[in-house]
């Protein structure tokens, strides 16, 4: 037992103490070239106390302990009733999240690595001003209540990005691999690489009205992010999710089944446990477009009366870690691939556009479905890339849109932008709005 | 502790090292509808070393202020390894030693008002919009951080400085039928208690709006001619231009450098857009940044013409163009990064008349709603805006985006107002050199201005 933990015990009713450490290295090339070496080693504290029945958090970076106790102490003197316990003991599923060969990574492991992908890149891009990457984080997480819930869990994560600006303009290109393994340069993803980088040439801006559109994984996230928003217990019980009477109804195309799957093999998110100390499982969330589940923490799930869903995470649109209070948030999304491959789903587009990612996202009404970007991607025509999108927006509800999706692609890949590292294929949406020309 | 990191960084075996040691704490009181969520407070406190050798650059984070010396030499190293990879040696330009402290005094300090006083303010405003009947749920935060740092480097520079910001801000969400709305309210954002008091009016402005939002059209997609509010067009000046002339996003990307040579016109001569951490009283006010530069005013556009950017010591060094004092870190586990202070468009002399007036058909957007950038390319939302027809303000509507491209939007400013307002809130977000930074000392200020042609996203 920590010693917050059983200095916590005769002070307040029950504590609950979020402890993490983390020890990174990382590298950066800008523009072919080597730029900085980083190495951080960080420890975070958090508290929550709960004394005569009412709620308080502290939190400490680097100091583990110094004031953190009276902190949540002050803290639950004036917070709210709660309807909760903190976690007892339980048992946590198997999930391998360790690899020690990657823990033994070093800076100089990581500057060959990039060396090696600039060297390969460098082969078909000779002038293009590369921007790569590598990192290694090694962390210990341990949650423990004074309910006796002890959650322990070390993990490595370990990968690599690489990207450029299409010559002349702010946006380009960027692919990334990670895992818990130490990384291998990913060839096919190279490949891709180079050939979007020449899609890019030219630009082309599609006409104002609807088109099909196909979401690459990256991009995931403009139907992903509504969702979540959607299915958070904290929007149902708040009623400002469109979804909360919407248990077992078509809210999205049949082609659709999403999981939230924390046990999902190889992904740096993935957890046998919440940040709560709740054991997780994979849990359906939309099956052929049928809503089945919302997520829960433990303070929505009492208040809701529903056990936690163990989504129970420090992680918010713009930030995670020790400060963000626990709020319920996917750890792994997953969308389950279908049968075509994604070329032949472009194949099939008179005209239309393949989406890599949208810009101010977050500026739209994203929790009630609703998204406006600056689409980043390409237009298509006769099946065919004839340029990367300039001065193009789409829009849409997901909730609308997202009920005609013509196929899914059997490809998957990591999901991007703001959600946990999951695993989503290409999506062909019927059409989209688009304003362009 | 002074001059015991004093020591390290001079004794290292580097052409620059520095060193910053914090302690921040910060409170934070939320709502979220009736539920008090967090009373929470955090305390930090670790040192960041930076280190050049060779020509190469690292940095570390680390805790204990005892294994300074072992951190700092250790970076070195890792420097020697980048510096003995590269042909291109990374400089850093010379600066004044700067010798002196920078304590905060605001005329209310919050440091000295209690827990109790600060969360009675939060729930006083969040009760207030709740009792309002289209109200569905809130969210009311009270933040405050304050830091105090000490900041030394191997050319002499010793300085203790603090960083005071406060403020409450949230979102008042309204639900009609199945349309849910949010409109954001923000009161103080620098360092003083007082602004935060005696705010009803100002929020059951923003309650009314969030209310009339709800029988609001849809914005209509295409391409048209707007007119942005001080609060907009703030947002689209850092999010759009500023950006781009933050040097280290510029350093390694060949073709923006050609674009962005000093000298080449960018707008029209109405155009003036500065950089300015001496003005008083705002989120991104400072005398110090996080690299030991005094804050300072920088011209950015001076007539349509790109007149200065922003700068550390390794781009300055780099660009050979002057100091700007613009390296700033939010908290010890990140390296500083250059980031606008106050970023503002100057005063025209056009007036709100005048650009309603000049469009046949299009939009007036108000409020900032967040914003993002990629090179050229930008996008953001506003809290609300209006349908221009004919020269007058004709409709309320609701989920408005813009996107351009920066130069032709610059060059398509084509009116700039007489009034300029700068955001009480602040914020920002950038990676730079390694994870996202949320920085909430960054301030704009700007004028009505109008734009002959964006994109809007809409239905």
């Amino acid at each position: 037992m920590h010693p917050i933990i059983e200095r916590a015990n005769s002070a307040v009713d029950q504590a609950e103490l979020y402890w993490n450490r983390a020890h990174s290295i990382a590298v950066r090339y800008e523009n072919c070239r080597l730029q900085q070496v980083m190495e951080n080693d960080v420890s975070e504290t958090s508290l929550r106390a709960i004394k005569d029945g009412k709620i308080g958090s502290a939190y400490a970076v680097f100091p583990d302990q110094e004031g953190l106790l009276d902190n949540a102490i002050a803290g639950a003197k004036y917070g709210d009733p709660v309807q909760f316990s903190f976690t007892g003991s339980a048992d946590y599923p198997d999930l391998v999240s360790y690899d020690e060969n990657a823990a033994r990574l070093q800076s100089s492991d990581l500057i060959e690595l990039c060396e090696t992908i600039k060297t390969k890149l460098q082969r078909q891009l000779p002038d293009v001003a590369l921007g790569i990457g590598a990192n290694r984080v090694k962390t210990k997480l341990v949650v423990q209540t004074s309910n006796n819930a002890n959650a322990e869990a070390d993990s490595t994560s370990a990968g690599y990005y690489f990207g450029a600006p299409f010559h002349g303009a702010g946006i380009g290109v960027f692919k990334f691999e990670s895992g818990i393994a130490p990384p291998v340069v990913n060839d096919r993803l190279l490949d891709e690489f180079v050939e979007w980088y020449n899609w890019g040439a030219q630009t082309s801006t599609p006409s104002t009205g609807r088109l099909p559109v196909i979401l690459t994984p990256q991009a995931a996230f403009l139907m992903m992010m509504p969702l979540l928003a959607g299915v958070s217990g904290d929007a149902v019980w708040k009623q400002t999710s469109p979804l909360a009477p919407r248990i077992g109804e078509h809210i999205l195309s049949e082609k659709l089944t999403i999981h939230d799957n924390p046990l999902l093999a190889g992904s740096t998110d993935a957890r046998a446990f919440d940040d709560e100390g709740v054991p997780c499982a994979k849990r359906v969330i939309v099956e052929n477009g049928v809503l089945k589940n919302f997520i829960f923490d433990q303070r929505i799930g009492a208040v809701m009366g529903r056990p936690s869903s163990a989504n129970g995470f420090k992680r918010t649109m713009f930030g995670s870690g020790n400060e963000t209070a626990i709020n319920p948030w996917f750890c792994c999304p997953t969308i389950e691939p279908g049968d075509t491959s994604w070329r032949d789903l472009m194949k099939g587009i008179k005209e239309g556009l393949l989406i890599t990612g949208g810009m101010g996202f977050h500026s739209g009404n994203y929790p009630q479905g609703q998204f406006a970007v600056q689409a980043v991607g390409f237009h298509i025509i006769n099946g065919s890339v004839v340029g990367r999108l300039d001065q193009t927006m789409i829009s849409g509800n997901i909730y609308t849109d997202c009920r005609k999706i013509s196929a899914v692609s059997r490809e998957t890949g990591p999901c991007g932008g703001f959600l946990p590292l999951g695993e989503a294929p290409y999506i062909l949406i019927d059409s989209l709005q688009a304003a362009g020309k | 502790m002074k001059s015991t990191f004093a020591n390290i960084v001079s004794s290292l075996p580097s052409e620059y090292a520095d060193l910053r040691f914090e302690e921040n704490r910060k409170i934070r009181i939320a709502y979220e509808g009736k539920e008090l969520t967090q009373v929470a407070i955090t305390l930090t406190s670790g040192g960041h070393v930076r280190a050049y050798v060779n020509g190469g650059k690292a940095i570390s984070s680390f805790s204990d202020p005892g294994r300074a010396r072992q951190i700092a030499e250790a970076t070195c190293s890792s420097a020697a390894l980048v510096g003995n990879s590269r042909e291109k040696k990374l400089k850093i330009a010379s600066a004044p030693v700067v010798t002196e402290d920078f304590l905060i005094t605001p005329t209310r300090d919050p440091r000295k008002v209690s827990l109790k006083e600060k969360l009675d303010l939060a729930t006083h405003y969040n009760e207030m919009i709740l009792k309002n009947p289209n109200v569905i749920t809130t969210q009311t935060v009270y933040d405050e951080f304050t830091s105090r740092r000490i900041f030394v480097n191997s050319d002499g520079s010793v300085i203790e400085y603090e960083l005071v910001n406060v403020g409450v801000f949230g979102m008042i969400v309204t639900k009609k039928g199945d349309v849910v709305q949010r409109v954001r309210f923000a009161f103080g954002g620098n360092t003083d208690y007082t602004p935060l008091l005696d705010r009803e009016e100002d929020l059951r402005e923003q309650i009314a709006k969030a209310c009339e939002l709800l029988d609001a059209e849809p914005a209509k997609a295409g391409v048209y001619p707007v007119v942005l509010d001080p609060s907009e067009s703030g947002v689209f000046i850092h999010e759009a231009f500023g950006h781009l002339s933050e040097a280290d996003g510029l350093q390694n990307n060949p073709s923006f450098r050609a674009k962005l040579q000093l000298g080449t016109t960018l707008g029209k001569p109405i155009l003036s857009v500065a950089d300015d951490a001496t003005l008083p009283g705002l989120p991104g006010s400072y005398k110090i940044d996080d690299e030991g530069v005094r804050g300072m005013r920088t011209p950015l556009i001076t007539q349509g013409i790109l007149s200065g950017r922003m700068h550390s010591r390794e781009t300055a060094a780099e660009f050979n163009e002057p100091l700007s004092g613009n390296m700033r870190a939010v908290d010890v586990q990140f390296t500083p990064i250059v980031r606008m202070s106050n970023i503002l468009i100057e005063a025209g002399d056009s007036t709100f008349d005048d650009m309603i007036g000049s469009i046949d058909k299009g939009y007036y957007l108000v409020g900032a709603k967040g914003g993002q950038t990629s090179g050229d390319q930008f996008t953001f939302g506003a809290q609300w805006g209006y349908r221009i027809e004919n020269g007058k303000l004709v409709s309320m509507v609701r989920d408005i985006n813009m996107s351009g491209e920066l130069f032709s939007t610059l060059q398509a400013t084509s009116m700039i107002g007489n009034d300029v307002r700068f955001g009480e809130r602040g914020g920002c977000g950038k990676g730079g050199a390694g994870p996202m930074q949320m920085n909430r000392k960054s301030g704009k200020g700007s004028p009505h201005i109008k734009i002959d042609a964006v994109t809007i996203g809409g239905i």
